[in-house]
């Protein structure tokens, strides 16, 4: 009994990995034709004119802090510096307990003024408004803490302009990234409800007053790893779905969002820890329903510059708490689940989700130890487990490949010949522990919503500001 | 079954090996490319100058490195207009580009199409001119969009007619149609009026935005017309309009659009009576600063800040002053 049981479930894990790594695959032709087809259009994109043009509509670029002194002068400096001919920024001091207040008020002769705001979306208290006498396009907001979704909610009531581009405190955008991600609204206003950009990782790279200078990969192994991670999340998922008109994540990290429709769900959600996530859901499932033609699109090329953890600690909490907000939104919106009126984003999308991102992380966990057992137990036999091995491993291992492949067929920002050797390396070793000890820190999320948890977890940033390449 | 999937993942794993290898000496020879490219550009760069100050190039340009010196001037034909522009387009014809491009220009792959009509944009030849205009027909939206673009920068005053066509027929986005149409410049004007008269209010709005943008005071009574539309869109655009057009004599009509029923129109209203200069409405904007909502509100502050700077950080001292021109007296102490 036991041994059938055992290879019933064996099959199952095969049958599992077969079709996750078959969608991977899928999805990496699918991106691979997309960026042929943006870097083909990137050739005749009209950039120039759309940065002198008087019909490019504002964006207020609205970056929540909460702790976040060590970075946060270079990140507003990059922020300012951005090519876009209409743009404000909107700090939010979120209640930080360090000093990055007194550090903006400092760097950018910060006065109080008596700001109007408006109040479409409640939140925390706001303690004070200041303006800045040397940049016109500063206003930095004090309020009492409420969390990430609360201050972007916030950044929202004092932002101007009609579209907002939400980006982390620790992130640095390139200096075309916004006219970059902005391109789809440029190109057509009325369809576009936000478009997402690419997220990089900054550990390594040499940062001068909140600038990338010298692309270079991170020294910390866990960050290299994480640097092939984000080229599949990135460049094949987000990606692959923008090309099926089924984006569901725009990073909290860098997305722009037509402001009257984000007003329109009610904000950010503070009830999630996965506000991104939540919003996009929020606001496909808004559209849908009134039955309006919209796009939510993924450009490539924007880039938005990160500090990633280093720490397992740190990368573990990171994690966990992007799938209890996965898992959160995928509750909330459930109604949208196999729901025709939703089309490809109901009927396959959202499955797709919760099969492969949500659940999936059980049986990419559990299907080792089963195949084990099974052969251990005579169920099945050397050869099943060989298969099993290649479908779950060497697959994998093709997959993080491809997606490295990706990014040299595209935009190849590690110009140094050895960084992208190193990371070849890293895509192998990727999948032998790294995902897996993903998936473990996924399934501690299922534990975790069940305990309804909702705190963030902190990320000790050092700062990318001062970290130079090795002399 | 377990043979054949085995199978499968080994030979996609030999071909992701053969792949790694191919994109390693792809790196290796798009590197050395680069680098030629570079060092021609580096070079070639003096005697592009040279050619657009009208002067033969001293240094003689190689058949290899010609296509780095068409890819130079094309992107400075982006940055020149006029004499020097001309200069670029008498390169490109000289050399056959234009023809080669305009050739491009019926390729079957769409991305070809809309590179080549990119293209002809920057090479400044108005011979392009009729074709790119049939080009507005084609069946891919980049394509249209390319040629939209192209037309504006070569200033093509016969396309106008069609880039407003094809904005109509939903052809062309409107944000790609208006900036053709503002590259072509004032000549546009009278193209955008025909727009005035379509019954979609979202075109009678985009023809009146541009008017403001493109236009000048004689187009003032176009503009007070469309101030009754019923569209308030089409009245907020207008307001905005006749605010950039500066038209002095359309102040009581913009006055009385303080009281229109669409807060959007009235905030246009109040902006367009400050660029205006009209000082007898600062009472009634600082009523609307204390009193509307909160769009109209804030823009009825800026506007009287901007008319009576000093009645407004006055006002702003009393007690109990709305936040609005609390803020507006703020910046003008802090920016003063």
């Amino acid at each position: 009994m036991i041994r059938v049981a055992l290879e019933v479930l064996a099959v199952a894990a095969l049958a599992y990995f077969a079709a996750l790594n078959g969608i991977y695959l899928v999805f990496t032709i699918i991106a691979w034709r997309g960026l042929t087809s943006h870097r083909r259009q990137r050739r005749y994109a009209a950039v120039d004119e759309a940065f002198a043009s008087p019909l490019t509509p504002g964006i207020s670029v609205v970056l929540p802090a909460y702790n976040e002194a060590a970075g946060i002068v270079d990140s507003v400096r990059s922020l300012l510096a951005l090519r876009y001919p209409a743009h404000e920024v909107v700090v939010v001091n979120d209640g930080s307990r360090d000093a990055t207040l007194e550090r903006l008020r400092t760097a950018f002769d910060l006065v109080p003024i008596r700001k109007a705001l408006r109040d479409e979306l409640q939140t925390a208290p706001v303690r004070g408004v200041f303006a800045s006498r040397v940049e016109r396009g500063l206003i930095v907001v004090d309020k009492e803490n409420g969390g990430k979704a609360d201050a972007l909610n916030c950044g929202l009531n004092a932002s101007r302009h009609e579209y907002i581009c939400a980006v982390d405190a620790d992130a640095m955008l390139e200096e075309d990234a916004l006219i970059r991600v902005a391109q789809p609204v440029l190109d057509d206003p009325e369809l576009v409800a936000a478009s997402g950009g690419i997220v990089r990782i900054a550990n390594g790279c040499t940062v001068d007053h909140g600038r990338v200078v010298d692309v270079a990969l991170p020294r910390s192994s866990l960050a290299r790893l994480q640097v092939v991670e984000y080229f599949r999340a990135f460049l094949v998922g987000r990606m692959g779905w923008s090309r099926l008109d089924a984006l569901l994540i725009v990073s909290g990290a860098f997305g722009l969002f037509n402001r009257e429709l984000v007003e329109e769900v009610g904000g950010w959600s503070s009830r999630t820890v996965g506000e991104d996530i939540e919003l996009v859901i929020a606001l496909h499932d808004h559209l849908r329903r009134r039955g309006e033609r919209y796009r939510i699109d993924f450009v490539p090329d924007p880039v938005c510059w990160t500090e990633c953890p280093e720490d397992l600690r740190a990368l573990a909490s990171q994690r966990r708490r992007w799938q209890r907000g996965l898992g959160e939104s995928l509750w909330r919106h459930r109604r949208m689940t196999a729901n025709p009126r939703y089309g490809f984003l109901g009927l396959v999308a959202i499955p797709y989700f919760i099969v492969f991102e949500f659940v999936g992380p059980l049986m990419q966990v559990l299907g080792y130890p089963i195949v084990l057992a099974a052969f251990l137990t005579g169920a099945v036999s050397l050869a099943f487990v060989g298969a099993f091995l290649a479908m779950a491993v060497l697959l994998g291992i093709l997959l993080s490949v491809s997606a490295l492949g990706l990014e040299e067929l595209s935009f190849r920002r590690y110009t140094r010949a050895r960084d992208t050797a190193t990371l070849f390396v890293y895509a192998v070793l990727e999948n032998l522990g790294y995902r897996q000890l993903n998936d473990f820190w996924k399934l501690q999320a299922f534990a975790e919503l069940l305990r309804r948890k909702g705190e963030w977890g902190e990320m000790r940033r050092r700062g990318l500001g001062l970290q130079s390449p090795p002399s | 079954m377990v043979e054949f999937l085995t199978s499968c993942a080994v030979v996609l794993a030999g071909l992701g090996g053969v792949a790694a290898a191919v994109l390693g000496l792809r790196r290796l020879t798009l590197a050395r490319a680069e680098q030629r490219r570079l060092d021609a550009e580096a070079r070639l760069i003096p005697a592009a100058l040279e050619l657009l100050d009208g002067m033969e190039p001293v240094g003689e340009v190689s058949e290899q490195d010609v296509d780095v010196f068409a890819a130079l001037l094309g992107r400075f034909g982006r940055l020149v207009r006029g004499v020097e522009s001309e200069r670029i387009a008498e390169f490109f014809e000289h050399h056959g580009w234009v023809d080669y491009e305009l050739g491009r220009l019926n390729s079957r792959r769409p991305w070809r199409r809309a590179t080549a009509a990119f293209a002809l944009g920057d090479m400044g030849s108005s011979r392009a001119i009729p074709a790119l205009i049939q080009r507005l027909q084609d069946s891919e939206p980049d394509v249209r969009a390319a040629v939209a673009r192209s037309l504006g920068r070569l200033g093509a005053t016969d396309a106008v007619e069609s880039v407003v066509g094809g904005f109509a027929s939903g052809r062309l986005p409107g944000s790609v149609a208006g900036q053709a149409l503002l590259s072509i410049g004032s000549s546009a004007v009278r193209g955008l009026r025909v727009l005035n008269e379509a019954e979609d209010p979202a075109a009678r709005a985009f023809a009146v935005e541009l008017i403001g943008l493109l236009g000048d005071a004689s187009d003032e009574d176009v503009l007070v017309e469309c101030l009754r539309d019923t569209s308030a869109e089409v009245r907020a655009n207008a307001a905005r309009a006749l605010g950039r057009v500066g038209a002095e004599g359309a102040t009581l009509e913009l006055a009385e659009r303080l009281d229109d029923g669409v807060v959007l129109v009235r905030a246009a209203a109040a902006a367009a009576l400050a660029a205006v200069g009209d000082h007898r409405v600062v009472a009634r904007l600082v009523e609307l600063a204390q009193q509307d909502e909160f769009e109209s509100a804030r823009a009825a502050a800026e506007a009287a800040a901007q008319l009576d700077p000093e009645g407004v950080k006055r006002a702003s001292s009393a007690a109990g002053s709305a936040v609005h021109l609390n803020e507006a007296a703020d910046l003008l102490e802090l920016y003063a």
